[in-house]
């Protein structure tokens, strides 16, 4: 059992912050509070797939040691940390970043027309 | 409205739960992320593109349309926050 | 991977999420998502994701808030929930 728990508390406590992130996306009022929400549920997903690429056992960084001056060292692959999910979550962060800026556009504009941040004054407005 | 969304969570969270105890261990040296296709990439880096940083080379070399697409990405989200604030500001005046 | 530092870095990010969604001063929250992603960043550096610390710092965790913080001062700073 304990070590079921050792095995999985990492999952559980990424499932636990998408869960928080989610929340704050459906469930609060206020759109910039909206923002950081979806920033949270990104965070949480891209925190998912950096721990899959980790090992155990004495695997290092991504970066093959002693290949400077022209040798090709032998490399193990049980070495070195699995340097895909870096490549995609770096995509992904910029992404973010990316939706970061729209959505903050969105809402300054919102404000511009309608004075205000919380979705239900919006909608009665515009209703 | 408060309660449903509570609810929504809870159930997300319960699905997701459930999908844990069929991954992999943390930190699995065999699970299959790590099997599949980086054995590759991390042999044969040095000997393909002479770049010490695996990441570095599979960002630029290997995976280098994938960088453009988000290069694209990139001046799309520029372009729309233009767009958006821009005709905000004609309208007032 | 150290253990006690993994589980003290986990509290805070969780503590950092749940004060950012709480409290009611947007710029708090605002300051408050800053803090959240270079504890982020830090947790990334120890499970050995140096380059995807490295542009979570730079790209999310000042970029980001200096935009969230452009978009606080430019709309308004006190919200209902």
């Amino acid at each position: 059992m304990l070590d079921f728990i050792m095995a999985k508390y990492n999952y559980w406590i990424y499932i636990i912050l998408m869960m928080i992130g989610f929340y704050g996306m459906i469930g609060k009022n206020n759109l910039v509070k909206k923002i950081i929400g979806m920033n949270i549920f990104q965070t949480a997903i891209i925190l998912f797939f950096i721990s899959i690429a980790c090992k155990k056992g004495g695997a290092t960084l991504p970066i093959i040691e002693y290949s400077h001056g022209g040798e090709h060292p032998v490399v193990h692959a049980a070495d070195y940390l699995n340097p895909l999910p870096h490549v995609l979550m770096l995509t992904a962060i910029v992404v973010m970043v990316a939706t970061l800026g729209v959505a903050i556009a969105i809402v300054i504009r919102l404000y511009r027309d309608y004075k205000t941040l919380e979705e239900d004054e919006i909608l009665r407005k515009i209703s | 409205m408060k309660s449903l969304t509570i609810i929504i969570v809870l159930i997300t969270g319960a699905v997701l739960f459930y999908g844990t105890v069929d991954m992999p261990d943390w930190g699995d040296p065999n699970s299959p992320a790590s099997r599949h296709v980086s054995p590759r990439y991390i042999t044969q880096t040095v000997a393909e593109t002479e770049t010490p940083n695996i990441v570095t080379s599979l960002l630029a070399d290997y995976r280098g349309y994938d960088t453009l697409g988000e290069t694209t990405v990139i001046f799309g989200a520029g372009m729309v926050c233009i767009l958006i604030l821009r005709s905000a500001r004609k309208r007032e005046e | 991977m150290i253990l006690p530092f993994d589980i003290i870095i986990l509290l805070f990010v969780v503590i950092c999420a749940v004060a950012a969604l709480t409290v009611k001063d947007l710029l708090s929250a605002v300051v408050i998502l800053g803090a959240y992603s270079f504890f982020m960043c830090l947790m990334w550096t120890q499970m050995g994701a140096v380059d995807v610390a490295f542009t979570e710092a730079s790209v999310s965790a000042s970029v980001g808030t200096i935009l969230l913080i452009t978009a606080v001062f430019k709309t308004t700073r006190n919200s209902k929930d």
